[in-house]
């Protein structure tokens, strides 16, 4: 499995928190594409109908925002942790909340890590980039074939 | 008709009094009519002692009479005996009787009548047997005549006597009515005041009755006006959670929201400030190979960036201060409560020990006045409610004055009532209240801290079903009182969703 075959989805309704986890990912020095969703209804249609989704064309990895204006991200969390196909997919839950119950409800899901955004910018750059350098070394499952 | 208590009082010492009065009374007349009785019971026996007498003296009269008669016909030594006899105790029985009537003139005057036929018939008697005794036939012939005329004495002192007897039994007769009506009155006073007493008595047990019945129902009207008053109290209280609840909720999403736009304004300002680096590195060039493309414009524009992004910087940290401020106040506020029994005196002690130092610092003390009242409530928020107001204590003394900070508690009903009263500065009353609310402060700012303190003190308060607020006169020092319930009560609460 090539390493750039991984598709990075991003679901983030904040464009400029995204535009900056992008920046400090390309940072790291990771070239994988990203697929950026700012409301999870967009987001689940791709992952699971699109034909180039990570349901049907290989392997991905999801950053989710827990904060989205349609739905919670913990519904996004536990769909994608009930399908068969897709619960291999790992899931960095990437948000502002740190609160106690809410984390433990995403690894009760099935959410591989959780990282809260640092306010401080430069702690919020140098944990994206440590992030990037966390995806780098990662392997991805294939999906699929069972 | 509601029985007041004087009136109450007054009417049972009433209705008591009357009673005693009237077994006073009744005690009275019964010594009074006993002493009646015995003395109308010594006339009737007197009256018997009397007829007695009197019976007596007709038996020895009769006796008399006999023995002269029986002597007269067989001179027997035994009538004679009998004669000698009751001439003696005549006159002696007549004594007698005379003493016993001594009372009675008109008995007394009679009397006298039956001492001279008494008489009479003795010197009679005596004539017969002197006349027996003589040696002369004839003179003894001539007794038998002094007989037959001694009847007539007889016949009269039968009649006195009678007569006498019949005054003493009429004498009886009415004295024995009078008994009997006595009597019957005493019985009836007696009735009639045992009949008062009943009516007293059923009239103060009615009252006693109506009395305690009226109370009975008084307390039963304060109990259920206390109860309405603990369901107001628990009807207050719930809403009181329920509007801290939601002002804890408001605080945590409002904090979180403010957080997301916020990283964009720091994180774009930290990418405009690693941009000026190379902006300023092609303005240098720029100035070096080509100065025709600069101008002076474009050159203050780049020298003014680091004092915006700058300014910028400084705004966004401290908003960034104030949000954290704010999401740890509602953190605080989202913790699950845990009632437990505190030691109020050794809490104080060990906040006491840990400001040991700046206590020293400032020549400062805390007393704590002991006996504390026992409490169950949360530990952690009420250690940090305890030592936010008494660290608040150190840090506004008055200068020039020795601090001295008096922390004391005291039960009220089924509260807790925790003062922590210092020499300090004080606060204008104006700020009594200003002083809870968020980013407030009062006074001079002489002292670090954003204004959060107070509000979180406040704030716990509340969800320890308290209330805290501040009594003070500016330069004479606070008193923050804290009145918490006895037993803090944790009601289920529904988790606050992110």
């Amino acid at each position: 499995m090539s390493e750039h075959s991984v598709n990075i989805i991003m679901v983030e309704d904040d464009e400029g928190h995204a535009r900056l986890i992008e920046k400090n990912i390309r940072r790291a020095g990771i070239a994988n594409g990203i697929r950026h969703f700012v409301d999870g209804t967009a987001a689940l249609d791709y992952m699971f109908n699109a034909p180039d989704g990570p349901k049907h064309n290989g392997p991905a990895l999801i950053l989710l925002d827990l904060n989205l204006p349609d739905m919670s991200g913990i519904d996004i969390l536990a769909k994608i942790k009930g399908d068969d196909r897709l619960k291999r997919t790992p899931v960095v839950v990437l948000t502002t909340t740190d609160d106690k119950h809410e984390i433990q409800r995403c690894y009760d899901l099935g959410a591989n890590v959780y990282i809260t955004k640092p306010v401080n910018y430069e702690n919020f750059a140098k944990a994206i980039q440590q992030l990037g350098l966390f995806l780098s070394v990662i392997q991805v499952p294939e999906v699929g074939d069972e | 008709m509601k029985i007041s208590d004087r009136y109450f009082q007054r009417l049972v010492f009433a209705a008591m009094a009357s009673g005693l009065l009237l077994l006073v009374i009744a005690a009275g007349i019964v010594v009074l009519a006993a002493g009646e009785r015995q003395r109308s019971t010594a006339l009737v026996v007197h009256t018997f002692e009397v007829e007695n007498a009197l019976d007596k003296f007709s038996v020895l009269t009769e006796q008399l009479e006999t023995a002269r008669r029986g002597y007269l016909l067989n001179h027997r030594q035994a009538s004679l005996d009998t004669y000698r006899r009751t001439v003696v105790a005549i006159p002696r029985q007549l004594d007698r009787i005379e003493w016993l009537i001594r009372d009675n003139p008109a008995q007394e005057a009679r009397l006298l009548g039956v001492r001279a036929e008494a008489e009479r018939h003795r010197e009679s008697a005596r004539q017969t047997f002197a006349l027996l005794a003589s040696p002369n036939p004839a003179m003894r012939a001539m007794a038998d005549f002094a007989v037959d005329t001694s009847f007539i004495p007889m016949i009269g002192l039968r009649n006195l006597v009678g007569v006498m007897d019949a005054e003493e039994r009429r004498l009886l007769g009415i004295r024995s009515a009078a008994q009997d009506t006595a009597s019957a009155q005493l019985n009836a006073v007696l009735g009639v005041v045992g009949i008062l007493i009943l009516l007293i008595m059923g009239g103060a047990f009615w009252i006693v009755l109506r009395y305690t019945t009226d109370l009975n129902r008084a307390q039963e009207a304060l109990r259920s006006v206390n109860t309405g008053l603990e369901d107001a109290v628990a009807a207050r209280t719930s809403e009181l959670s329920r509007a801290n609840d939601e002002i804890q909720r408001f605080a945590y999403i409002v904090s979180h929201d403010l957080r997301s736009p916020l990283v964009n304004v720091m994180g774009f300002t930290a990418e405009l400030e690693a941009a000026i680096g190379p902006l300023t590195a092609l303005a240098d060039r720029v100035d070096a190979d080509a100065p025709a493309l600069m101008n002076a414009d474009a050159r203050e524009a780049l020298a003014d960036l680091p004092e915006s992004i700058g300014f910028i910087r400084t705004s966004t940290n401290k908003m960034d201060r104030l949000i954290n401020s704010i999401l740890r106040l509602s953190r605080e506020g989202r913790r699950t409560l845990q009632p437990a029994p505190i030691d109020l005196a050794a809490m104080v002690a060990s906040i006491r020990d840990s400001l040991q130092f700046r206590l020293n610092e400032l020549g400062a003390e805390i007393a704590i006045e002991a006996p504390m009242a026992a409490i169950v409530s949360d530990r952690l928020a009420l250690e940090q409610i305890l030592s936010n107001v008494i660290e608040n204590a150190t840090k506004y003394l008055q200068p020039g004055r020795p601090g001295r900070i008096v922390v004391s508690a005291r039960r009220d009903a089924r509260r807790v009532v925790i003062d922590v009263a210092d020499n300090g500065r004080g606060i204008a009353p104006a700020d009594h209240e200003r002083i809870f609310e968020l980013f407030r402060r009062s006074g001079v700012q002489d002292q670090p801290g954003e204004g959060l303190g107070l509000a979180h003190v406040r704030a716990l308060s509340y969800r320890l079903g308290g209330v805290i607020n501040c009594i003070s006169t500016l330069g004479q020092g606070a008193t923050f009182r804290l009145s918490l319930p006895d037993v803090l009560k944790v009601e289920p609460r529904e988790g606050i969703a992110a």
